[in-house]
């Protein structure tokens, strides 16, 4: 090959090539688009109609590009990363637990990393017409977080004014568990058409705290302490404490149960007292 | 090969734009000879046949320019371009790995070992695509099983399915001295981010459960046979629970009867100590009905732990 030829190279080719990169980080609009591969030219050469015509020979290379809401939005690369169905499965796993055991804030973290695989997925991983779903979920999430009650509308007119408490999968299906008249109720989200937070505010503590508890007898042996925790061994054989933060309530006080007389819940105050109001429902059942 | 797009107007295209984007796909499937590109580029109708092979070249810089890797074709390489590196990767940033372990590990908590198996699979598949070393080690570091001898475990589980009578070196938490055991192998479980054996211990005649970190050492494995005289010492309970989600239901657990406050369920544990940890974690929603030797089993341990709190 000549000096001069292994120095050419193809301009329209490079500009299509910067569209992809381009769309491959982010979603944008073409306003956006044109901004961004302007910037690092001398002169603006990228217009509405050159990124519109590189937005379609990308398409024509078998490159999956949505607009929604004017955003382009890259789904599926066909060179890209090859997930079996088996694979993909397991990634919609992944999704439906973010949406059980992630806040708002980390959960859309989380989406951001699905949606970023599936730009350079040979598969398309995600609905991405998914917003008003989403605007659901977090507007759900909010009052949760700030303790308002809130108003679902349905299909039939009908509205619940309720407490809502958590987004959970009941029979197979994702639902808003909510309190109303002091009964658990699960809502199917999909049953929802409208969502409105309310002014009313809930006296409901969420906040995340240390939960310390004591371990005793061969359990001592046997307990591996999990990430989140912290176990000390001053007291030791008596009894080892370990201090565990960010786990969920439920899980904590389903797995605690199960050590049965081996633990004892220390503080906070109100875990103890749950933990035996729990029992001596349990045992409320059996007549004791 | 990847699929074109059908229906696009060929007017509204940029064909040498086109050309990059192909070369840049067939690059990362394969090294390829320039033969071979040329005939890619031939049967997706983007370029002439009279068309010189120094567009093909061009076409090749062009790639270069915008950071992709490509050895020359050479004797070494059988005339053929490699492509090494290139941008057209993803990457997982720091923060967003985080929460991916977060959510696996919300996950693991009611994975089955299989399950558990092909996300070390995919975790596996994901670092090879990725560039970044340190995402890279970190994907990898995800799964359970840096924690167990991967190997081991499935051939273990390998081992359940086939009921293997197994002699091994085991060693109790509180015991001073690992000590010798013949089970039969059952189930291998996942729990509380430990690996469980199910199995029934042929000289205690009882169901028992092994810490799989415990077993120091297998000795031999056998087929069952006739003369190992297994007794089958499963625990089978009926419950019943109120405002239950089903999804949760283990796999040896069936409803057998439904009211307006919850499910009658069935469950088969493997024993006593098993099902007494399912009945506690259920908490107040769970009433052990049937069998009434179990159901004391539960008054008693929990008034052992009503005691605690007093």
């Amino acid at each position: 090959m000549s000096k001069s030829l292994a120095l050419k190279r193809n301009q329209s080719s490079m500009q299509v090539l910067k569209t992809l990169l381009l769309l491959l980080q982010d979603n944008y609009t073409m306003s956006e688009l044109v901004e961004q591969l302007n910037l690092n030219e001398k002169e603006p050469i990228f217009n509405n109609s050159v990124v519109s015509k590189y937005i379609n020979t990308c398409r024509f290379c078998g490159i999956e590009i949505l607009k929604i809401h004017n955003k382009y939005y890259v789904t599926k690369l066909p060179f890209g990363l090859n997930l079996t169905n088996k694979e993909k499965d397991l990634i919609t796993l992944l999704q439906n637990n973010a949406k059980k055991c992630l806040s708002n804030k980390t959960r859309s973290i989380f989406e951001n990393l699905i949606c970023r695989l599936s730009r350079f997925s040979s598969k398309e991983l995600i609905r991405v017409d998914k917003n008003a779903l989403e605007l659901t979920y977090s507007t759900f999430e909010s009052a949760v977080k700030n303790n308002k009650k809130i108003r679902l509308m349905f299909r039939t007119k009908a509205i619940m004014d309720c407490t809502p408490l958590e987004i959970v999968e009941h029979k197979g299906k994702p639902c808003f568990k909510v309190l109303l008249k002091d009964r658990q109720r699960f809502i199917v989200i999909e049953r929802v058409t409208g969502l409105e937070i309310l002014g009313d505010t809930i006296e409901v503590d969420h906040s995340d705290r240390s939960v310390v508890f004591k371990i005793y007898n061969d359990l001592i042996m046997r307990y591996s302490a999990r990430q989140e925790e912290l176990v000390t061994t001053e007291c030791y054989p008596e009894y080892i404490t370990a201090t565990n933060r960010g786990e969920n309530k439920d899980v904590l006080l389903s797995r605690l149960l199960r050590y049965d007389s081996n633990c004892e819940i220390i503080h906070p105050k109100d875990y103890r007292n749950e933990m035996k109001a729990i029992i001596d429902e349990t045992l409320a059942n059996y007549g004791e | 090969m990847f699929k074109l797009a059908e229906n696009v107007d060929i007017s509204q295209i940029s064909l040498t734009g086109a050309r990059g984007i192909i070369l840049a796909g067939l690059l990362m499937m394969e090294p390829r000879t320039l033969s071979e590109i040329k005939q890619a580029f031939l049967d997706y109708n983007i370029l002439d046949k009279s068309s010189s092979d120094d567009i093909l070249r061009i076409d090749i810089n062009t790639l270069k320019v915008m950071g992709c890797e490509i050895s020359r074709a050479s004797r070494k390489t059988d005339g053929k371009y490699v492509l090494t590196e290139h941008p057209f990767t993803f990457d997982i940033p720091e923060h967003e790995l985080k929460i991916l372990k977060k959510v696996y590990k919300a996950l693991k908590s009611n994975a089955t070992i299989e399950l558990l198996f092909e996300y070390d699979e995919l975790f596996k598949k994901l670092a090879s695509y990725v560039i970044n070393p340190e995402t890279k080690e970190g994907l990898l570091g995800i799964s359970i099983f840096k924690y167990f001898d991967i190997n081991a475990v499935k051939e273990m589980l390998e081992d359940c399915q086939n009921k293997k009578v197994i002699t091994l070196i085991y060693k109790k938490p509180n015991a001073k001295e690992a000590t010798q055991k013949d089970v039969v192998a059952q189930k291998l479980v996942f729990n509380n981010d430990q690996i469980y054996l199910y199995c029934y211990d042929l000289n205690k005649k009882d169901s028992v459960m092994l810490n799989f970190k415990r077993i120091r050492k297998i000795i031999s494995k056998r087929c069952l046979n006739k003369d190992d005289n297994i007794e089958k010492k499963q625990t089978k309970i009926k419950f019943h629970i109120k405002s239950f989600d089903k999804s949760l239901l283990k796999d040896t657990e069936k409803i057998t009867e439904q009211n307006y406050e919850g499910y009658f369920i069935e469950g088969i544990y493997h024993n006593d100590f098993v099902a007494m940890q399912r009945v506690l974690s259920l908490g107040a929603k769970c009433t052990v009905l049937e069998p009434l030797e179990f159901r004391n089993m539960i008054i008693g341990k929990l008034k052992e732990m009503r005691k605690i709190y007093e």
